[in-house]
């Protein structure tokens, strides 16, 4: 476990592979290998970003190691998927017209922290684009993200897409950035929202735990 | 190349830079009184942009310069931009660290907080451009609606939001006796400010556009095709750049000198050189409590030395920006522009830009009498010893630094425009009155001099 974690926190991700093919062969839980090893090395990455003590490449980093080793835990698991395992996946970019990219970075790599199943689709995406990778992933969140006041109006038209496509229930819709907020959220109807990275990621764990009540 | 990789290989070439630089932050000293940091500092920037070039990321390719293009762009540089026309018209130059010179362009405005389109947006404008030292001020977006409805990024209605902006602005400023006034548009998409351009009633050649360098040292089409309107119309530029803390360029060091590099992309890449212009540097944490870092300790001391790395060694003329965490009519907003101009006006800028506004969008958080404040205190500050504006800049941080927490969403909100003012006479109430000359005195006792 120690390994797994140390591996993620020196942000290795050659170390994190060979961590994670020597808890296959010991046959250890891959759920456990994740969520006491590398998700808890990638969690402190988070707890020193938050305090300023690390910044965004070494979440990404950290991220790149506990994703290659993942992979790793699938094969042993003889073609399985650990994504039934996990807290819950989200799709996650900004909206149409946004290329603002760094904080939902941020939040996709808090996510994955936290066990999530992240698939980062980018900035400046359209409602369509969302809602298909959302399909395709089989995603239980959409997240959004918007840094300015012109592009928080895709975050309405998204979830008026989703009604219009009769997905509204299939998806939960977690909304954030700069000048998004709860008001914003409630009027347009999203299912959460998220003041910052640990907020976004207390919110698609509540929509989660609820859901899987 | 893809722009993960030129965003790692940055990250990775300026924690280098910062090693051989041995460049290190310094919160006892939110205002830098050396030197030769300073210069380290520019030269470390220098080697940044030359091993890094600028990202374009819609074409996905760098673009490199030779260090003799690099500097020949420099070279450009006059140092001298001319804004405004008739009676407002003014001459931007240049000012070097402790200049006693008063700035020589202060710009007002109101921005990152939604304004109602038409009259009321006239009456705000109104109120900052009847303060006598606003020289100009800075316009963008967010509006709350078009024609009533809700403004989409990129659809048809931001072309005529642009267009309706400009017309609004040159009613305030004609309002007010000053109709020849210069104003920057800061409308994201390049087209709304392309449709702003009209030399009688909208954004004349002695306005300007802003263009944006994206974190970090990346540019797009929308910025391209900005700053190439600019060149072919002919009108002022505005370039604003800024390292961010935490982003990819790591700590404050790393922002520090990847703002350096931002601002040689300006005069290689945005060519600030040819005809009118002036930039800002900002200086950001891309932090994850949403507040704002304009006027936290690490970026003073970034703004500090980036402003006198700028001034020393090389004649682009660099303003200065405050977006604030505490609202309009409080104290604590009075105390983070203090701040955010102490690391500035001291360490050599030119002057300021896009106004002192809160962080946090909400309808009509704006007035003139903060931009009248921003002015004055700009102006006070001309003269002022690094030495005595970095004991200023600790008070002032002494008072406001606790209260930026995640609980209090960064601090006060503070007073819409319609709150603050009198709408009628357009003035402001007694109580707010009161707390910006409660202030101003506090600041004399520290041995800052207003001159108005």
């Amino acid at each position: 476990m120690h390994r797994l974690s140390d591996a993620v926190t020196s942000f290795d991700t050659e170390a994190a592979v060979a961590a994670a093919k020597e808890a296959v062969a010991l046959k250890m839980n891959p759920v456990k290998a994740i969520e006491e090893g590398l998700a808890k090395g990638l969690r402190e990455i988070g707890d020193k970003f938050e305090n300023g003590e690390l910044y965004l490449p070494h979440l990404i980093m950290g991220a790149d190691a506990l994703e290659a080793a993942v992979k790793v835990l699938e094969g042993g698991m003889g073609g399985g998927s650990l994504d039934s395992m996990s807290k819950g996946s989200v799709v996650i970019g900004t909206v149409e017209g946004d290329i603002h990219d760094l904080g939902f970075r941020i939040v996709a790599s808090m996510l994955r922290a936290n066990g999530f199943k992240v698939y980062d689709i980018g900035f400046n995406k359209k409602s369509v684009e969302f809602i298909e990778k959302a399909k395709e992933a089989n995603a239980d969140i959409i997240a959004v993200s918007s840094l300015m006041t012109t592009t928080m109006p895709f975050m309405k038209d998204l979830i008026e897409a989703l009604q219009a496509a009769g997905l509204r229930d299939r998806f939960l819709v977690v909304v954030g950035g700069g000048p998004v907020t709860e008001g914003w959220s409630k009027e347009i109807g999203a299912d959460g929202y998220g003041r910052d990275a640990a907020e976004a990621v207390r919110a698609a764990t509540a929509l989660m735990a609820k859901k899987r009540k | 190349m893809t722009a993960r990789d030129f965003d790692m290989g940055l990250f990775h070439t300026t924690t280098r830079l910062v090693k051989e630089h041995d460049i290190r932050y310094d919160p006892e000293n939110p205002v830098s009184c050396d030197d030769g940091l300073a210069d380290e500092v520019w030269k470390a920037g220098l080697e940044l942009f030359q091993e890094m070039g600028a990202y374009c990321i819609n074409s996905s390719r760098v673009i490199k310069f030779s260090d003799s293009e690099t500097r020949r762009s420099l070279g450009e540089l006059r140092g001298e931009a001319e804004i405004g026309e008739g009676g407002e018209h003014r001459t931007i130059t240049l000012r070097g660290v402790e200049d006693p010179r008063p700035p020589t362009i202060v710009c007002g405005g109101v921005i990152e907080s939604n304004v109602p389109e038409g009259d009321m947006f006239v009456k705000l404008y109104q109120s900052i451009a009847q303060e006598p030292l606003i020289d100009g001020f800075y316009v963008g977006p967010p509006l709350l609606s078009s024609e009533g409805r809700l403004v989409r990024s990129g659809t048809p209605l931001e072309a005529h939001l642009g267009r309706s902006m400009a017309t609004w602005v040159r009613e305030a400023t004609r309002r007010v006796g000053r109709p020849g006034m210069h104003f920057i548009s800061a409308c994201t998409p390049a087209v709304a400010n392309i449709a702003a351009a009209d030399p009688v009633d909208g954004l004349r050649r002695s306005d300007g556009i802003v263009a944006t360098i994206m974190t970090e040292l990346k540019t797009d089409y929308e910025n391209l095709t900005k700053v190439t309107f600019s060149h072919d119309y002919g009108c002022v530029k505005h370039v604003y750049n800024g390292g961010m803390i935490g982003g990819w360029s790591g700590g404050p060091e790393g922002a520090l000198i990847v703002a350096i590099a931002n601002a040689i992309m300006a005069v290689a890449v945005y060519k600030i050189g040819v005809g009118s212009s002036y930039n800002a540097l900002g200086y950001l944490r891309a932090s994850s409590p949403n507040y704002s870092a304009f006027v936290t300790r690490p970026c003073l001391w970034g703004s500090s030395i980036g402003s006198q790395a700028i001034s020393r060694n090389t004649r682009i003329i660099n303003t200065a920006v405050a977006m604030t965490n505490a609202g309009p009519g409080t104290e604590m907003q009075f105390q983070e522009i203090t701040a955010a101009q102490c690391a500035a006006i001291p360490c050599g800028r030119e002057g300021l830009s896009q106004g002192a506004r809160r962080f946090k969008v909400r309808p009509l958080l704006g007035s003139g009498l903060e931009n009248r404040f921003w002015g004055e205190l700009a102006y006070a500050l001309a003269g002022v010893k690094r030495d005595h504006a970095n004991a200023i800049a600790k008070t002032m941080l002494s008072k406001y630094e606790h209260k930026i927490t995640k609980e209090s969403d960064g601090g006060p909100q503070g007073y819409t425009f319609d709150e603050m003012y009198d709408l009628k006479t357009l003035t402001p109430k007694p109580q707010f009155l009161q707390v910006y000359e409660s202030v101003k005195k506090e600041l004399e006792d520290l041995g800052i001099n207003f001159r108005y």
